[in-house]
């Protein structure tokens, strides 16, 4: 019996230390704790979110992680990392380490490398380390929405202290706007409240039955007024229009005048000719009274000569 | 007001000293536990006996229950983290969570309440029996025959046990990641193995000796403070239980400020 539960025992601290020695030796491994490392130093003004152990990452796979951190005699952040040997193919001579601090995740040294022509990085080689913020990058884009918000709340603030205030405005309006649908309850129209009396609504209710006759009243004259507008429209502007006649009219006179400018040259010219004869009109008077003076003398000599007509009369031309 | 502070007071200042005996006791313990002359045939028996009984015989029921119960936490783990987006962080999760706080934690309760109180309701009745009068008279040192064997099985079932569960509970999940969540088992390993630091695992390993070592002590000087009454027996295993799942709630916390400082 005791022999039976040595064995079983042994079998059970057996069996349980193994797998405690496989599953850490095979965590080991999976870690490359029995890998050969090699160890880079970077630098760095600060020594900010860096903590030993960080992991330092290569295309979002981990190659490596933050052995020990050490201020030098510069003020300067030592970091030395260590990286198993088969990733230090991912170190170059032109290989980028930054620190990212993403706002959810914890930090890591970021690698990157652009040409793998380069020769390896040097073990003795210190190279220094830049430093992204998501959340510093995105506190910058924030401020200015923060500050707004910050406004914003401030005047909500003073808004709802008004609000809340017995004194406020809104307080004084809520009160006036009450007593004046109290009133307005107690009222039959909103012009009896406005006024404050009877006769006047009254007499404001027969304006208004006046005006709306007015209106029906200018309405027809309106439409008359439409009718004759018609109608003049086309007296003047239809096809037998005044506007038409008129027009025709002008025509005709226009022609007319044309014709008539004609007649004024003539008459023009024939009063030049009339000046031109005016000159002769005293010689032909006087030629005139001398044969009136004849025709005279020939009368009375007839006369004379032959007395049977007791008026004998004579007539000039 | 001075009765109220005596009130007060009295229960506060035997229970600092009760602190301070069993401290005090822990360190005589530990001093023959790490002495090589407290290891003779018989201790190595008991020893023996004693890992049997707390450790190999509770083996179907620890893996049953750890089957059941891990595979029920981890579903529940891996429901959690799919319904809020946190696949990245289910390494950290496992490892950090389930492996170095729950496991230990189900594995000593399990001891706890199946081999403290049966080393106390022993010892009890070996001192009612007047057995360990008899041990003395016979020369034979009680701590060496009764103590460092029981206390050194309970460190070791703890140790060995929790490692157990944590194995079966990192199973279970990687059958769920595979059969139920569709997940490959590289992806799984990896996790695990990214999210693992030796510091949490030494951690771990100390807090599973320290358990392991304070159900058995607690236990044992509670089993010794019984008198030469058969009523005391229930009374030192009462007492002696609560001390010891008060012992576990305080190296539970502390273990976790040890871990996030």
């Amino acid at each position: 019996m005791a022999k039976n539960i040595e064995r079983k025992v042994g079998l059970f601290i057996l069996i349980t230390t193994a797998l405690i020695v496989a599953s850490v030796v095979y965590i080991a491994y999976k870690k490359d704790v029995f890998t050969p490392t090699h160890t880079y130093t970077l630098s760095s003004k600060s020594g900010d979110n860096l903590t030993e152990g960080m992991p330092v990452v290569f295309s979002g796979f981990k190659i490596g992680k933050v052995e020990k951190l050490e201020l030098n005699d510069n003020g300067l952040v030592m970091i030395r990392i260590s990286v198993p040997r088969r990733h230090v193919k991912w170190l170059r001579t032109d290989t980028r380490f930054v620190l990212e601090k993403p706002i959810i995740s914890t930090p890591r040294i970021v690698v990157t490398t652009t040409n793998f022509v380069h020769p390896l990085l040097d073990e003795q080689t210190v190279r220094e380390m830049t430093v992204t913020s998501d959340i510093n990058e995105i506190v910058k884009m924030i401020q200015p929405l923060l500050d707004r918000v910050n406004s914003i709340a401030t005047s909500v603030d003073k808004l709802t202290a008004a609000l809340a205030s017995p004194q406020g405005d809104l307080s004084r309006t809520l009160a006036n706007a009450q007593v004046l649908t109290s009133k307005l309850s107690q009222k039959n129209s909103l012009l009896e409240m406005a006024v404050a009396d009877r006769e006047s609504v009254k007499s404001v209710e027969q304006a208004l039955s006046q005006v709306k006759d007015i209106t029906g009243q200018i309405n027809a004259i309106l439409k008359k007024v439409d009718a004759m507008a018609v109608k003049t429209d086309a007296s003047l502007y239809g096809q037998d229009g005044a506007l038409v006649s008129v027009s025709k009219i002008l025509k005709d006179l226009l022609a007319k005048l044309q014709k008539l400018e004609t007649t004024v040259d003539n008459v023009n010219r024939m009063s030049t000719d009339a000046v031109g004869a005016t000159g002769d009109l005293k010689g032909l008077r006087l030629d005139l009274e001398a044969t009136i003076r004849s025709i005279n003398d020939l009368a009375g000599n007839i006369d004379r000569l032959i007395p049977l007509k007791k008026e004998p009369e004579i007539r000039l031309p | 007001m001075a009765p109220i502070l005596k009130t007060l007071g009295n229960p506060f200042v035997k229970n600092v000293l009760s602190a301070q005996e069993t401290l005090a006791f822990a360190g005589v313990v530990i001093s023959k536990v790490f002495s090589r002359r407290s290891y003779n045939s018989a201790t190595k028996t008991v020893l023996v006996n004693q890992i049997y009984f707390t450790a190999v015989e509770i083996l179907p029921l620890f893996i049953t229950v750890s089957i059941i119960f891990g595979s029920l936490l981890i579903g529940i783990v891996f429901a959690v983290i799919k319904d809020l987006g946190l696949a990245e962080y289910l390494g950290s999760i496992l490892m950090g969570f389930v492996v170095t706080e729950l496991a230990p934690f189900i594995t000593v309760l399990l001891i706890a309440l199946r081999s403290s109180s049966a080393i106390d309701a022993e010892i009890a009745v070996m001192k009612v029996n007047q057995e360990l009068n008899t041990l003395s008279l016979f020369n034979i040192d009680v701590l060496d025959y009764l103590f460092v064997p029981r206390i050194v099985s309970g460190m070791v079932s703890v140790v060995l046990l929790s490692w157990l569960f944590s194995i079966l509970v990192l199973g279970s999940g990687m059958l769920f990641s595979i059969f139920i969540f569709g997940m490959g088992l590289d992806t799984y390993v990896n996790a695990l193995i990214n999210s693992t630091k030796f510091s949490d695992i030494v951690i771990m390993l100390l807090k599973c000796m320290t358990f392991g070592f304070f159900i058995t002590l607690i236990p044992l000087r509670f089993g010794l403070r019984a008198s030469h009454e058969l009523t005391s027996i229930p009374v030192a295993v009462l007492n002696g239980m609560v001390k010891v799942f008060i012992a576990i709630v305080i190296i539970e916390v502390l273990s976790l400020i040890l871990r996030f400082i």
